[in-house]
C-alpha cells in the first residue's frame, strides 16, 4: 500500500545501521566538498575581499565570526529537535545525533565568542563587554555544555538521554533572545549583517566570500556531525551483529597492515 | 577581483591588524580540525575495543568446550 510505504523512510531514518552505511558512502564527497569550500572561502575572504573603509583589515574576521555563529545557533535547533524526536518517538538514533551535536555546538559557540573577542579589541577597544548579544551567546555555551554533562550524569543511558533532551528543549528560549538581542538592547554589538528580508548591508565584493564561508561551514557541520554520530553508533550498538562483523573486519585489516 | 596585498609580509601584518586576524584564523582552524579528528579517534578506539572483547569471548568459549 502506498500510504504505508510513504512512512518507511521515517523508520529507516531511525535505524543506526542504515545511517551508518548511507553516510559511509557520502563521506568521501563531503570531505572533499568541505575542504575545497573552506579553502576557497578563506583565501577569498582573507586575501581578495576589499578591506573595510572604517575597520580596515580587522573586519576580515567576519569570514569566520559570522559563519561559526550561524552554525552555533542552527546547531542548537538541530540538537533540540533531535532531542524532541527522541522523547516523542523513542528513536535511538535521534538521541545519538543529539549527543553528537553538543560538543560541536559548544566548540563553535566558543569560536564565535573567541573570534568576536579578538575582533572587538581593535574595533571597540575591548575584548569583552557584558553586552546582551555576547552574554546570551555565553549562556548558549553553558547550555551546550549542560546537555553534554547530563549525558554522563546518570547510570542509565535512558535517563541521561531524557534529561539532555529536556534541557535542550528548555534552552531553546535563549535562541530568539540571541537573535533579537541586537535590536532590543542596542549596546555595542552591531545588528545582523545578513537578513532574509532585506539586501545585505555590505558591498557585494565582501558579501560573496561571506556567503561562500557560510555554505562551507554548513558542510563542515554536516561532516563533523556525521563523524561524531558514527562513532556514537559503534559505542552504543556494540552488541549488534553487523557492528561485530565490522570490528572483526577492521581488526583483520589492521593486523594485515602490521605484518606488511 | 584583485589580491589586496603587495607582499606576503604585508598580508601577515595587515596594516597592524595581522595579530588579531591571524589569531582568529589559527584558533578557528585548530578547533575545527579537532572536531574532525576527535570522532575519527573515537571511531577507531571503539572498533578496536569491540574486536578485543569479541576475541576474549571467543577464547573463553573455546576453553569451556575443551573442559567438557
Amino acid at each position: 500500500m502506498a500510504s504505508n510505504r510513504d512512512w518507511t523512510w521515517f523508520y529507516r531514518l531511525g535505524s543506526p545501521r542504515w545511517f551508518y552505511e548511507t553516510t559511509g558512502r557520502w563521506l568521501p564527497w563531503l570531505w572533499t566538498l568541505t575542504l575545497v569550500l573552506l579553502t576557497a572561502g578563506l583565501v577569498w575572504g582573507l586575501g581578495y575581499a576589499p578591506q573595510d573603509a572604517k575597520q580596515g583589515n580587522s573586519f576580515r574576521i567576519i569570514y569566520l565570526h559570522v559563519p561559526v555563529s550561524f552554525l552555533a545557533l542552527a546547531g542548537y535547533y538541530l540538537m533540540a529537535i533531535a532531542g524532541a524526536i527522541g522523547l516523542i518517538w523513542k528513536m535511538k538514533l535521534s538521541y545519538m545525533v543529539m549527543k553528537s551535536a553538543a560538543p560541536i555546538g559548544a566548540a563553535l559557540t566558543f569560536l564565535a565568542l573567541f573570534t568576536g573577542a579578538v575582533w572587538g579589541k581593535p574595533t571597540w577597544g575591548t575584548y569583552w563587554v557584558w553586552d546582551a548579544r555576547i552574554t546570551s551567546m555565553l549562556i548558549l555555551l553553558f547550555l551546550y555544555l549542560g546537555v553534554l554533562a547530563l549525558q554522563y550524569a546518570f547510570h542509565s543511558q535512558e535517563s541521561g538521554n531524557k534529561a539532555s533532551a529536556i534541557l535542550a528543549l528548555v534552552g531553546t528560549v535563549n535562541i530568539p533572545i540571541i537573535y533579537k538581542s541586537v535590536d532590543w538592547w542596542y549596546t555595542l554589538h552591531q545588528p545582523a549583517t545578513i537578513k532574509l528580508t532585506s539586501a545585505p548591508s555590505m558591498h557585494i565584493d565582501m558579501f560573496q566570500p561571506l556567503l561562500l564561508m557560510i555554505v562551507a561551514l554548513y558542510c563542515f557541520y554536516a561532516l563533523a556531525l556525521i563523524l561524531f554520530t558514527r562513532a556514537e553508533i559503534l559505542q552504543r550498538e556494540r552488541k549488534a551483529a553487523w557492528i561485530c562483523e565490522l570490528a572483526l573486519q577492521a581488526d583483520k585489516d589492521s593486523a594485515g597492515e602490521a605484518e606488511e | 577581483m584583485k589580491f589586496q596585498f603587495d607582499s606576503f609580509q604585508q598580508m601577515l601584518e595587515m596594516a597592524g591588524h595581522g595579530p588579531y586576524v591571524w589569531t582568529a584564523v589559527l584558533v578557528s582552524l585548530v578547533v575545527m580540525a579537532w572536531l574532525l579528528v576527535r570522532p575519527l579517534q573515537l571511531h577507531r578506539a571503539n572498533l578496536k575495543s569491540i574486536a578485543r572483547q569479541l576475541r576474549r569471548e571467543q577464547r573463553r568459549r573455546g576453553a569451556g568446550e575443551e573442559q567438557q
